[in-house]
């Protein structure tokens, strides 16, 4: 008989101050033992759209395969509470942490941050909240947050660009305008000074004593290796005691192309590598 | 990787360096330029400063080209 219950999705709503935040729960597979609850933790404003489709279909593909997967769409984001201009750094930090308390309390089994691009700064930075229990799953993981809110921003000036707007003054203030309280409006996202600046100070940083699986991800259009970045980072990790595993895709950037794209090869090495680690 | 990220099918692989790109390709606006910036970041390693692109840069493929060879021999 075909269980239509099984590895169903669940859309719910999890009451968090201010407001509640709405999340999406992929119940494992009840033919098999579970492996593992992933908390998802999504990209920064428009990456969060581009990205829908590939963390649905990642959830569930691990969904059939034994995890309980979360996904929460943090303060001003999405389904939740609150306007994009409303989020803030640390309370997202904060709901992070209710979502894993919630989970884990659903859920008797070892715990996966799944950070993809921004989110990976997020997550990291969550840990020490959470005992530095989780492991982490990577998704093209962004290390900079300096250097993400200058992608950012480049939207905003292309957008100036392309309207023919070359005044120099108006491009280059957007960040000074930002560091002196002003919100800046991108890409129909309305960033607040608060946020730019906690973006800005973000920097991936694992916590001294974390001594978890790590798995990274990414995405090449070509035949290629880990990007020089990933590199230099996670050689270090293996020597202060993570378990390191890396793994480069082919595939188009799902997290900025125009049309949403997929990259069913990232799932698949998602779901192989998650499964490894969990025997 | 134009193709890619604009995601034109396909299309791509028929450009030519005087292919128009700005006002001839849908595709490129403004999202999709800073999308083709941070992949020429990651690609070649270089940063492009603020000011460094306009129009121009993106008027044809030509011109585009043109603009990572200034950055990489910098």
């Amino acid at each position: 008989m075909i269980d239509l219950e099984d590895g169903a999705a669940e859309a719910l709503f999890l009451p968090i101050h201010p407001g509640r935040r709405f999340c999406i729960l992929h119940r494992p597979s009840r033919r098999r033992k579970i492996k593992g609850a992933v908390l998802c933790v999504h990209p920064f404003a428009e990456e969060l759209n581009k990205t829908r489709r590939m963390v649905a279909a990642g959830s569930r593909a691990l969904a059939q395969e034994g995890w309980a997967v979360m996904q929460i769409d943090l303060l001003g984001c999405g389904d939740s509470s609150g306007e994009f201009k409303d989020a803030d750094w640390q309370q997202w930090l904060a709901d992070l942490t209710a979502a894993q308390r919630w989970l884990t309390e659903q859920y008797e089994a070892p715990l996966w941050l799944w950070g993809i691009r921004a989110g990976c700064l997020l997550a990291a930075e969550a840990l020490p909240a959470m005992n530095n229990a989780p492991n982490l799953l990577l998704w093209q993981p962004v290390y900079s947050g300096r250097q993400h809110l200058t992608q950012f921003l480049r939207i905003h000036e292309a957008g100036e660009m392309l309207s023919g707007n070359v005044e120099r003054s108006v491009t280059e203030g957007v960040r000074d305008q930002l560091f002196a309280g002003s919100s800046v409006e991108v890409a129909g996202y309305e960033l607040a000074p608060a946020m730019a600046r906690a973006l800005h100070e973000a920097e991936f940083t694992l916590p001294a004593s974390y001594q978890r699986v790590i798995v990274v991800l990414e995405v090449a259009s070509q035949e290629a290796g880990l990007s020089p970045a990933s590199e230099v980072r996670f050689a270090r990790l293996e020597e202060s005691g993570c378990r390191v595993k890396f793994r480069v895709v082919r595939g188009s950037p799902f997290w900025q192309t125009v049309e949403i794209t997929e990259c069913r090869a990232l799932i698949e090495a998602t779901r192989l590598l998650l499964s490894q680690q969990s025997t | 990787m134009l193709d890619q990220v604009l995601h034109l099918q396909g299309r791509g692989a028929v450009f030519r360096l005087d292919t128009p790109l700005l006002g001839s390709v849908p595709e490129l606006d403004s999202m999709s330029v800073a999308g083709v910036i941070a992949a020429l970041e990651d690609r070649f390693g270089f940063a492009v400063e603020r000011g460094e692109i306009d129009g121009a840069t993106f008027a044809t493929l030509g011109s585009l080209v043109a603009f990572v060879k200034t950055k990489l021999d910098d």
